[in-house]
């Protein structure tokens, strides 16, 4: 990302000119179904009254329209499509492609601005009904069901997630209260990591019971009861050293 | 595919195709018009992505671990924003803007800016067409703007409301970028000279760093006037280090005058003011009034009182102007720019001469003429209250009490003559100076005595006002005076004596000089003949 691509420019050395086309979103559907080949199509030029016409007419195959729901053979998407084509006027545009390998290069630039535009006959209308009905169906329904749905939260005695839980309890045991040393090891240890614990974390931590664990902290630490680190314990200054995450523990 | 020729009625038809399978995305490149980019003229061309915006997204990367960091932060943070509902956006880097730099260093830089809702409803397809006349169509997947960046040095926010605040005064806008430029290359020589040890070049660094300093910009601002003269078509960069001690040594010098505190004047202070009405005379007013103390009588009543201070260079007749205009004061006759003028100078102490500097150039409205008196002032500017005696520019304020009172007497004498000869003159009332009439009997024994009250409010600061022989005998000389004038001539704030003292001393002072007696009002006035 921070290296910068160079740009292929050979595309506007050679003046090529593209042409900018905005098709309907129905037509560029259509031309995501075309085959491997990917031959959507023919443009023909015409002149008519000295005027240049272009006009593109979609193939045959591709004229069926995937309707929701509806195996509608009478829906069809328009064949005929004129072009407008408009100069581009004021406004530089180029045409850039970036490739997976993130490689920029100026395709080149754009001379002409077109739209397709469908001959409107009464099946083009059909197809835009349809195409209104659905963008005005809401995303979310209300439906009023019949019956009561039983398949789902029946009453439970237990949950199986709390019954689970009181198992491993029971195996863990009540905490038992380790040697003094090793439990300031691990006191100590666990600050090395972090300035500041929950009294809740360090218990977790050191699998100590509370009364125990908070004795042995007011040995060695404070309570911070304000501040940014409300109500969490740190050891005391003279325990601790930290410099860039390491930390020197003095003996008690 | 083939291309089938030309068909019935001079129509030809090309085969479109949509390529499946490229690899690569097509995408719009769109410049404005009026920018007149031609594509063609491009030799080199680098664009990369501007991630600049990923700062603001990754900012919680805080120390992880030591000191400062809480056991769980993390998950606590994120537990919080859940339960409040903030969401935050992802950084996507398809979306981030491009930077395209158009032939390398020199050339021209632009930002390009996705453009939104290109996508949802129409699809947007480049034909182009290939060598065997078949047309290919590309969907595009994004729309860019580009704009081009300007490479010229800009102001930051704060740096342009401050000149927005200006603009009324600042008349030379070139000295605006001189002064952000003469800024940086300061910093950046200072930064350059540790950088050099470290063996990198820092000034860039140095200039950017500059861009956020706060400072205050008056100072630069009064230089205009000069810097822009002398050094108009500089390259900043390239300035030499004789110029950069130059315009330090400027910059100190305005310091020094700037030291003392001065009310800045905010924008639309001097809007709804009156005047009596207003002259082209004013900048310009400065040499002229140099020489021509007698130039007051015939301008308005702001010149008139400018020109009455210029006749008095010691304080002391500086005090009794400030009696006339404390009694003006009283009197309730004074506009508003007057007493504003007065009251910020009552409570700046020394001279506001900076402040009058700085304006003085640049609006010619004779609000601020009565400030200009002469620089012969110099000698007698040690006096506290006395601001009229304003706006030397260039001239770091005097610090009153060194001044040195060979050049106060030489130029006592100079003033005494003229006011004796302007006696009469000033007092010949001029088209406004109404107000000046009852003061303007200051020859007359009475007009001095009664308005002794206001002189007890001009403001006491550094002043030399010294119970010695030499001033009683000046004061007497000038006008028969009472006893208590004389003490009130001498405040014990102003010589650092106290009351006692004082009478003590002005008595003793008064014996030696044996003045002759009058009385005047049932009073007893001295007075000497010289």
């Amino acid at each position: 990302m921070t290296d910068k691509t160079e740009v292929n420019l050979s595309g506007v050395k050679q003046s090529k000119g593209v042409w900018l086309v905005k098709v309907p979103k129905y037509l560029s559907q259509q031309w995501d179904k075309a085959t491997e080949k990917g031959e959507v199509g023919k443009i023909s030029f015409g002149k008519k009254q000295g005027k240049t016409e272009v006009c593109f007419s979609l193939n045959e195959e591709l004229t069926v329209l995937d309707a929701v729901g509806e195996k509608d053979a009478s829906l069809q998407v328009p064949r005929d499509h004129p072009f407008t084509m408009h100069t581009v006027g004021g406004q530089t545009m180029a045409a850039f492609s970036q490739s997976d390998t993130d490689e920029i290069s100026l395709e080149g630039m754009v001379v002409h601005r077109a739209e397709c535009r469908p001959v409107v006959s009464d099946n083009y209308m059909k197809l835009k009904k349809l195409q209104i009905k659905e963008s005005t169906k809401s995303p979310r329904l209300s439906q009023q069901l019949e019956r009561a749905i039983t398949t789902v939260f029946k009453p439970v005695a237990n949950h199986n997630f709390n019954v689970l839980h009181d198992k491993k309890k029971k195996l863990e045991g009540k905490m038992v209260r380790a040697e003094r040393q090793v439990v300031l090891d691990m006191l100590f240890s666990a600050f090395e990591k972090h300035q500041y614990y929950n009294i809740k974390d360090l218990v977790d931590i050191t699998k100590q019971p509370v009364t125990y664990l908070k004795e042995i902290m007011k040995e060695i630490g404070t309570y911070n009861n304000k501040g940014a680190h409300k109500s969490t314990w740190e050891l005391k200054p003279e325990y601790r050293h930290y410099q860039s995450a390491e930390e020197e523990v003095p003996t008690a | 595919m083939t291309s089938l020729g030309s068909s019935s009625s001079s129509a030809t038809e090309y085969t479109v195709r949509v390529p499946k399978n490229t690899s690569k995305k097509y995408n719009i490149m769109a410049f404005n018009a009026g920018d007149r980019v031609n594509c063609s003229s491009w030799t080199q061309a680098r664009m990369e992505r501007d991630m600049s915006a990923r700062r603001i997204y990754g900012e919680e990367e805080t120390q992880e671990g030591a000191a400062g960091s809480e056991f769980g932060k993390k998950q606590r943070e994120e537990a919080r924003r859940k339960k409040f509902g903030i969401v935050t956006r992802e950084f996507k880097v398809e979306d981030q803007p491009w930077i395209l730099k158009v032939n390398g260093k020199a050339g021209k830089r632009f930002k390009g800016q996705k453009k939104g809702g290109v996508t949802e409803n129409a699809s947007y397809y480049i034909f182009t067409q290939c060598p065997d006349g078949a047309f290919e169509a590309f969907p595009v997947h994004g729309w860019y703007n580009f704009t081009p960046l300007a490479k010229h040095r800009t102001l930051t926010a704060e740096e342009a409301e401050e000149e927005w605040g200006r603009r009324n005064k600042v008349v030379n806008h070139f000295s605006i970028m001189l002064q952000r430029r003469f800024r940086e290359q300061e910093r950046g020589e200072d930064e350059e000279d540790e950088g050099e040890k470290s063996g990198k070049k820092k000034k860039k660094s140095g200039g950017r760093g500059g861009d956020l300093r706060i400072h205050d910009l008056e100072d630069d601002l009064e230089m205009s006037s000069d810097d822009s003269d002398s050094s108009m078509g500089d390259d900043g960069e390239s300035k030499t280090k004789a110029k950069k001690d130059t315009g330090k040594g400027k910059k100190k010098k305005k310091r020094k005058s700037n030291d003392e505190a001065i009310e800045d004047s905010d924008d639309g202070d001097y809007e709804g003011l009156e005047v009596d009405y207003m002259s082209d005379e004013s900048s310009s007013d400065e040499e002229p009034e140099k020489g021509k103390p007698s130039k007051g009588e015939d301008l308005p009543k702001g010149i008139d009182e400018a020109s009455e201070s210029e006749e008095e260079s010691e304080e002391e007749k500086q005090n009794e102007e400030e009696a006339k205009e404390e009694e003006e004061e009283e009197e309730g006759k004074k506009t508003p720019v007057q007493t504003e003028k007065k009251k910020k100078k009552d409570s700046s102490g020394e001279s506001d001469s900076s402040d009058d500097s700085d304006i003085e150039g640049e609006t010619a409205s004779a609000l601020f003429m009565k400030k200009r008196t002469p620089p012969k002032r110099a000698g007698g500017r040690g006096s506290a209250g006395s601001s009229r005696t304003g706006s030397r520019p260039g001239t770091p304020s005097i610090d009153s009490a060194s001044t040195s009172n060979t050049l106060r007497a030489a130029a006592s004498k100079l003033e005494q003559g003229k006011r004796q000869n302007q006696g009469p003159g000033t007092d010949s009332p001029a088209a406004k100076r109404l107000k000046m009439e009852p003061s303007s009997q200051s020859p007359a024994p009475s007009g001095k005595s009664t308005p002794q009250p206001p002189s007890g409010k001009s403001t006491p600061s550094s002043s030399d006002v010294q119970l010695t022989e030499e001033a009683v005998r000046r004061y007497l000389i000038r006008k028969p005076m009472t006893t208590k004038d004389l003490l009130k001539k001498f405040q014990t704030k102003r010589t650092g004596l106290s009351s006692e003292q004082t009478v003590n001393v002005l008595a003793q002072i008064l014996k030696r000089l044996n003045p002759e007696r009058k009385n005047v009002n049932d009073k007893m006035h001295f007075y000497l003949t010289e």
